[in-house]
């Protein structure tokens, strides 16, 4: 009786306190559609509609007392087929509590795996170059690695520098009911704000980020391992023109793994195993009438694994983007992956893949009611808290 | 602690000190007050011409205690400082832009020569990032009227770019039919805060783009959404181009809708008194500036409207209530024949909101000074244990 004397109470401080202030409300939708046609050695396979990577996004913000703001996201995204995620994989429930300096996130979102964001039809296109990988999975759903459950503490130096520390848990298929921390590290980001696209200069990025898996399961004496990433990435404004606009993304990955593991037979040990891999892009945007219009990169990745000689893994992506409407894209992509040595009994040996997508992505801002840290209002005419 | 509790201890520890005007009467009240009615700009003297100077700045604006918002600013003001003139004077006023944004000024109301109106592509072309230009015309004709930009019209004028213009006349209509010594200017506006971040953020963003563009010299009718004539839109439109207004369209909910309420860049409670003597005149000059119809009614009082639009009424009107529409001025005469605090407000209440609350907004007060101390105590509510000062009228409300 008490229980329920205690949940009514909440329930009705929530709708009171919904009665009071109505926050903003977010939503964003993306809709990838694709029809792949993959070409792995000897087989070839084709998906006519892969929509892998479409998600919704939820969000709720609203000012707290004493000039701090909440936000709280809830993200679904609709998975690969292929992966043993189900229909519908949540990766986004999360809150968020922020001032113009310092900003906590706890929840379900995206991991500090990657430093930048690259050009390429989808976030996981070249995964296997671009993040620190999770050691915990199996390889099967690429979510493993860039989403996990949080906790992370941001300290915003002068608007453009960004000081992270935090702690994940990731995903671990022997132990899926663990929900203690299996991941710590830190980033420095130095970062040029969206909205100062016009004045910037040639850097517009800058990170650094050192990661650690704590890795129970690599050695015999009982203590754990720690499988350490550092990453590296810079963003290149070539040509920050508002027409022609070229850009440069690089991101470098050094594995530390771990010196137990000396051949790649699984997805474990591959994971372990100490490498260096990197992954750029160069990306043209043909902004017709204030908008891109046409978008075009190229991006190349490689990865040597130090303790080993003749395997290798290297990716080639092209694509082209064309907008047919606000919000609508057409685009094409051609991927190359090509393994050697130990990495093709596990990748296979070359694989060739060309999509057709079309893209939809919206996002539509309700009951705007306060303006966000990166505006041109706060950034050049003093924060207004 | 539940909310009206909240409320009146909050009410009391931000404003209580700083607002509560029990120091009404007191000099440095009046002082303060001065400061909330636009103040003359000085002028050079350059031969024949007065000479002003006038520039725009983004700038923080506080509407009332704890609200903030950028805003668009003549001379670091809103409203922007008060040309006043004498009927005949040659006025000359240096405007620079020191914003990334285009303006004009519009002289609203004045007999300016055509190429002086202020009206981007029509009479002149707006006034660029950085650039300056002057405006010349002889002050004509006499009476209240008004400045504003005039390029985004929609949203400068509601981002602060409007200041009075008074062209005074030695031999006044007005003050030989009620003779006078104190006036006020009251300029009456009304803001989407939200509309008026966005819109300047985006059109920022959109400008800095045009002017890095620009500076290379590299315009282009379509990307500018400038054309020289109909003609040479409707051929881009036959060769693809689409206009904003078919690609940026806006719903209706995405227009602005005013939720803040301003007379002289100020809501309640921040908003200026009025001060009068028993038995004497006071001069009010009413500007609505804004995009709302405001209906302003003096409580406890008749007042007589003398002008419209600046020009002196033949048969001065007597009247309690006046709908100031938008780009209209009126000149009210108050007699002091009825002593004590009285509020003078849009009687379309829900312009007495600040953010949808009432009380706020366009709420000010008639306070005449010869009101006996006595008479200003609150006395009779035994229920409110109040000391000193803190039972004296009027209060500040916040939540009614
Ligand atoms: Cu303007």
């Amino acid at each position: 009786m008490r229980k329920i004397n205690l949940i009514l109470i909440l329930l009705a401080s929530v709708v009171f306190a919904q009665a009071q202030v109505l926050p903003e409300i977010e939503l964003g939708a993306k809709g990838v559609m694709s029809g792949n046609f993959e070409n792995n050695n000897t087989i070839a396979s084709s998906a006519v509609s892969d929509f892998s990577d479409s998600q919704l996004l939820l969000g709720f913000r609203q000012k707290l007392y004493n000039n701090w703001r909440s936000q709280m996201v809830f993200g679904m995204q609709f998975p690969d087929a292929d992966s043993d995620l189900g229909q519908v994989f949540y990766n986004h429930v999360f809150l968020k509590l922020e001032n113009q300096k310092n900003i906590f996130k706890i929840g379900r979102s995206t991991t500090q795996t990657i430093l930048n964001e690259f050009p390429t039809l989808r976030d996981d296109d070249a995964l296997l170059f671009n993040y620190a990988l999770n050691p915990f999975a199996d390889g099967t759903n690429t979510q493993d690695n860039q989403y996990g459950n949080v906790i992370e503490y941001t300290h915003v130096h002068n608007q453009r520098y960004w000081l992270t520390f935090h702690g994940e848990n990731f995903t671990n298929l022997s132990e899926p009911n663990n929900f203690d921390l299996n991941a710590y590290g830190g980033s420095f980001l130095y970062s040029v704000p969206e909205s100062q696209r016009w004045d910037r200069a040639i850097i517009q990025r800058l990170g650094v980020s050192y990661n650690n898996y704590v890795d129970e399961q690599t050695n015999t004496t009982g203590s754990d391992d720690l499988l350490s990433n550092i990453l590296g990435t810079v963003t290149l404004n070539l040509r920050p023109d508002p027409v022609h606009f070229i850009d440069l993304k690089i991101q470098g990955i050094y594995n530390q793994g771990s010196n137990t593991v000396d051949r790649m037979s699984t997805y474990s040990e591959y994971v372990r195993m100490p490498s260096i891999s990197t992954f750029g892009t160069i990306r043209y945007i043909y902004r017709k009438l204030e908008r891109p219009f046409l978008q075009t990169s190229l991006g190349f990745g490689y990865k040597t694994f130090v303790n080993l000689n003749e395997s290798e893994q290297l990716i080639g992506i092209a694509n082209v983007f064309y907008r047919i409407g606000d919000n609508f894209d057409m685009g094409f992509q051609y991927r190359y992956l090509s393994n050697r040595g130990q990495t093709e009994l596990l990748f296979g040996q070359t694989e060739h893949k060309i999509q057709l997508a079309l893209i939809y992505s919206v996002s539509q801002l309700f009951n705007n009611q306060f303006d966000t840290r990166n505006s041109i209002l706060n950034l050049e005419h003093k924060y207004l808290e | 602690m539940d909310r009206k509790e909240f409320l009146k201890y909050g009410a009391m520890g931000v404003f209580g000190m700083t607002m509560l005007p029990a120091n009404l009467f007191a000099q440095q009240t009046k002082t303060a007050n001065k400061s909330l009615f636009p103040a003359a700009l000085p002028f050079s003297t350059k031969g024949e011409w007065k000479e002003f100077e006038i520039s725009i700045g983004i700038t923080e604006q506080t509407l009332a205690p704890a609200m903030k918002i950028h805003t668009l600013a003549f001379n670091d003001m809103v409203p922007g400082p008060e040309i006043r003139v004498k009927q005949g004077d040659k006025v000359r006023v240096i405007f620079k832009n020191n914003t990334d944004l285009n303006h004009t000024i519009h002289w609203h109301g004045i007999y300016v020569p055509w190429r002086m109106d202020g009206v981007p592509y029509v009479t002149q072309m707006p006034v660029m990032p950085g650039q300056e230009f002057v405006y010349e015309f002889t002050a004509e004709p006499y009476g209240t009227h008004f400045y504003h930009c005039h390029w985004g019209t929609l949203l400068h004028m509601q981002s602060g770019m409007f200041g009075s213009v008074i062209i005074e006349s030695d031999d006044d209509p007005i003050k030989k039919a009620f003779p006078y010594e104190r006036e006020y200017t009251l300029i009456y506006s009304a803001h989407d805060v939200n509309y008026i971040r966005n819109e300047l953020n985006s059109m920022l963003e959109r400008m800095k783009e045009r002017s890095f563009l620009m500076k290379n010299g590299r315009f282009s009718a379509e990307r500018f959404n400038l054309f020289n004539t109909k003609e040479e839109l409707l051929e881009s439109i036959n060769n693809g181009y689409q206009p904003p207004y078919l690609t940026n369209q806006r719903t209706s909910a995405e227009l602005p809708i005013p939720n803040w309420f301003t007379v002289n860049g100020k809501s309640y409670p921040s908003t200026p008194y009025l001060f009068i003597k028993t038995g004497e005149n006071i001069r009010i000059r009413l500007i609505n500036a804004g995009t709302e119809n405001h209906h302003l009614h003096l409580h406890g009082h008749d007042f007589w409207m003398v002008c419209d639009d600046g020009v002196p009424l033949p048969q001065p009107w007597q009247r309690n209530t006046v709908s100031l529409s938008p780009g209209k001025t009126y000149d009210i005469i108050v007699e002091g024949n009825n002593r004590g605090i009285w509020t003078f407000h849009d009687h379309d209440t829900r312009r007495v909101t600040n953010n949808g609350l009432y009380p706020g907004g366009n709420l000010l007060a008639l306070v005449y000074e010869d009101l006996p101390k006595k008479e200003r105590m609150v006395g009779g509510m035994s229920n409110m244990k109040m000391q000193g000062e803190m039972n004296l009228l009027p209060k500040i409300a916040l939540d009614e």
